[in-house]
């Protein structure tokens, strides 16, 4: 029964850590500069099909582990200074574009790939065991890395002198330029950073799953949950965020179907938002 | 269709007087058949498995002169995976285009919402993809298999090789639905015991919790039905996890478009009854597969897909000229108890309930193939149609 709960408790864990991952780049984007970028789940998957294509090209596991958030950063920065800036203060219109892009790289991964789906290796498949079952490694690498991924982003917002220039363009836009800050670049440059966390997630998770052109879809929603529901905007706020949405969806799957689960979670989250949201935009203003 | 344009391109370069005569002859004498599939929006796989069938079957047809000396032209429409505008394309094709049948869609969702469109304007639709069972009508064919096809010979294998418990784990809809409701028959009577049945949303990403609990119900086999990108996904985890290491999947569904998805020596051992192994050794299935290549490159993937809608093409060419009449109505009276010969042996089309009595495969996934272990020979449909 320990054992039981020991292993509920570390698949828990597993899909909280999973999908902090993936909403830490939104936390960024999101969370902290206000855009909805619907395109982020293709970001995602831009980071796992930059993988696939890295290791076609020879380079290995870690090289492309590494180079995929890389790319991706760059297709944050160039959607940034593309689309995004010129419709700053029209966030439905930039709803619009954002789920354009995504269609657009959608297509363009099939156009390149086909629509079939591809398999990232995992760097080592070996097991430990852990609760009573032989817990894959690579599984415990993912949930590292996304708490070292959180560990850097909240030290490079709260204790750089970048983090510093960023808050300061969200917090007042006028007075930051007033003082000389460059503040379009520092809005391509944040956006970049969350969208190379996505492809970091992309790439990191593409072992565990279908590498296919819909996979972004899949965790748009829970990711956007997570930084909706998070107490406080930031990296800080989107790690309660996620372990909220992933924990009851991964402990209400362990008793009821899949399905219950997801309306569950779904259900949860409207009333958190319901009860909750007077007080965070009331805050916010 | 290259032929046709070609030629009149040739009358166009010839006298170009005569361009705007010899288009409407050329249209005049192609029969022209739609093809409703989806090519974007999430089934492109399955979209392109159904064309290289039809592409091959017209050329075939083509080349041995035609339906009755006329060539067949098929119009190619993209459904996106979405209902309504699978809807919109078969309209089109069926008052604009003038078309004789259509053939297609995929999933489900697109055959029931084009069914009403297709019985009104009088237009046989050919439906070539494996599914629930109970669609009926004068204006409907199928040429793939509904559940007992699939099960009947699949669990009674599984049951005395594999073991006597099972787990059913699906997707949320229809058709593992109807799967698992013949299914709980089939292992009622064989004396089995089904100890789980659960079904998923899609787009779900994380199945360690239900892997946990399949694996925790002790079931012997794990009856899966839960197609596509999610399918994958779940077999890499249970892999992972260790699941298939202690139960033996019979993967509803499966064929060769999964191959190579889980990963080099990964999802071995997975059962499946289809019918058509591209691997196989016999004469007709090897032909087929090399004729499909020829046309497609060396490393297409040849599914039981390809051939059932070649099949349903093929059909057609034989029903018209058996009536010896090109419209309609003669599509839906020569198909109506036509025997066809596929590479598989011969199928015979129900006069009644529209739908196939063919040969049936027992097939398992072995290193990077699908290959079969029995031979189950012809199985009459249970098409929930009188």
């Amino acid at each position: 029964m320990l054992a039981d709960l020991a292993l509920v408790l570390l698949d828990t864990a597993n899909r909280v850590l999973t999908l902090l991952l993936v909403a830490l780049g939104l936390a960024v984007t999101f969370g902290l500069m206000g855009i909805v970028n619907l395109a982020h789940g293709e970001f995602f998957l831009l980071g796992a099909y930059a993988h696939v294509a890295l290791e076609r090209l020879g380079l290995g596991f870690w090289w492309g582990l590494l180079l995929a958030p890389v790319f991706v950063g760059a297709a944050g920065w160039i959607l940034e200074v593309v689309v995004i800036r010129r419709i700053q203060d029209r966030p439905l219109d930039s709803l619009v574009a954002t789920w354009g892009v995504g269609l657009a790289i959608k297509q363009a991964v099939v156009l390149l790939f086909g629509p079939a789906s591809h398999t990232v290796a995992p760097p080592f498949a070996t097991t430990v065991a852990i609760a009573g079952t032989s817990y894959p490694v690579y599984r415990l690498f993912v949930m590292a890395l996304a708490l070292a991924a959180t560990g850097l982003t909240i030290l490079l917002l709260l204790r750089t002198p970048f983090g510093l220039m960023v808050r300061g363009t969200v917090a007042d836009r006028g007075l930051a330029a007033a003082t000389g800050l460059p503040v379009r670049r520092l809005d391509a440059l944040a956006f970049a950073y969350g969208s190379a966390l996505a492809g970091l997630a992309g790439a990191a998770t593409a072992p565990l799953m279908s590498v296919d052109p819909q996979m972004g879809v899949g965790f748009l929603l829970p990711a956007f949950l997570s930084v909706l529901v998070a107490p406080a905007s930031g990296a800080f706020g989107t790690v309660v965020g996620a372990a909220v949405v992933g924990g009851s969806e991964s402990l209400a799957a362990t008793v009821v179907s899949p399905v219950v689960a997801q309306l569950l979670v779904l259900a949860g989250a409207v009333l958190l938002l319901r009860l909750a949201a007077g007080r965070r935009y009331g805050r916010e203003r | 269709m290259p032929i046709v344009r070609r030629s009149v391109l040739a009358q166009l370069a010839a006298a170009p007087v005569l361009l705007a005569a010899g288009r409407l002859r050329a249209q005049a004498r192609a029969v022209k058949v739609g093809a409703v599939l989806p090519f974007s929006g999430g089934l492109e796989l399955f979209g392109e498995q159904a064309r290289l069938g039809l592409e091959l079957a017209a050329a075939e047809i083509n080349a041995k002169g035609g339906i009755l000396g006329r060539p067949v032209e098929i119009l190619f429409e993209d459904d996106k995976t979405d209902p309504k505008t699978a809807v919109e394309k078969a309209s089109r094709l069926v008052t604009r285009d003038e078309v004789v049948a259509i053939f297609g869609p995929i999933t489900s969702s697109n055959r029931d919402a084009m069914a009403p469109t297709m019985a009104r304007a009088r237009t046989p639709l050919l439906y070539a993809t494996n599914y629930e069972g109970g669609a009926c009508g004068r204006y409907l064919f199928v040429f793939n298999t509904v559940p007992n096809q699939e099960l009947a010979k699949l669990l009674p294998y599984l049951f005395k090789n594999k073991g006597q418990s099972f787990y059913f784990f699906g997707a949320d809809y229809v058709w593992p639905q109807k799967m698992f409701q013949h299914a709980e028959k089939i292992v009622a009577a064989l004396g089995g015991k089904v100890l789980g049945r659960e079904l998923t949303p899609f787009g779900v990403k994380e199945f360690a919790p239900v892997i946990r609990r399949i694996e925790a119900s002790g079931a012997k086999v794990l009856l899966f039905a839960l197609p596509g990108a999610d399918g994958i996904t779940f077999i890499r985890q249970a892999e992972d996890l260790g699941l298939l290491k202690k139960l033996t999947v019979g993967f509803l569904g499966f064929s060769e478009a999964y191959l190579g998805a889980f990963g080099p020596g990964k999802g071995q051992d997975m059962y499946v009854a289809v019918p058509f192994v591209a691997s196989s050794e016999a004469t007709g299935p090897r032909e087929f597969v090399a004729r499909i290549r020829a046309r497609a490159g060396r490393d297409a993937v040849v599914s039981h897909y390809v051939m059932t809608h070649w099949l349903a093409l093929t059909a057609m060419a034989r029903a018209l000229e058996k009536v010896g009449r090109i419209d309609r109505e003669a599509v839906v009276e020569g198909l109506e108890g036509l025997t066809v010969e596929a590479p598989t042996g011969p199928v015979t089309i129900g006069a009644k309930d529209h739908h196939v009595t063919l040969a049936m495969f027992l097939a398992r996934t072995q290193g990077d193939q699908l290959v079969t272990v029995e031979a189950l020979g012809p199985i009459a449909p249970e098409s929930g149609c009188a």
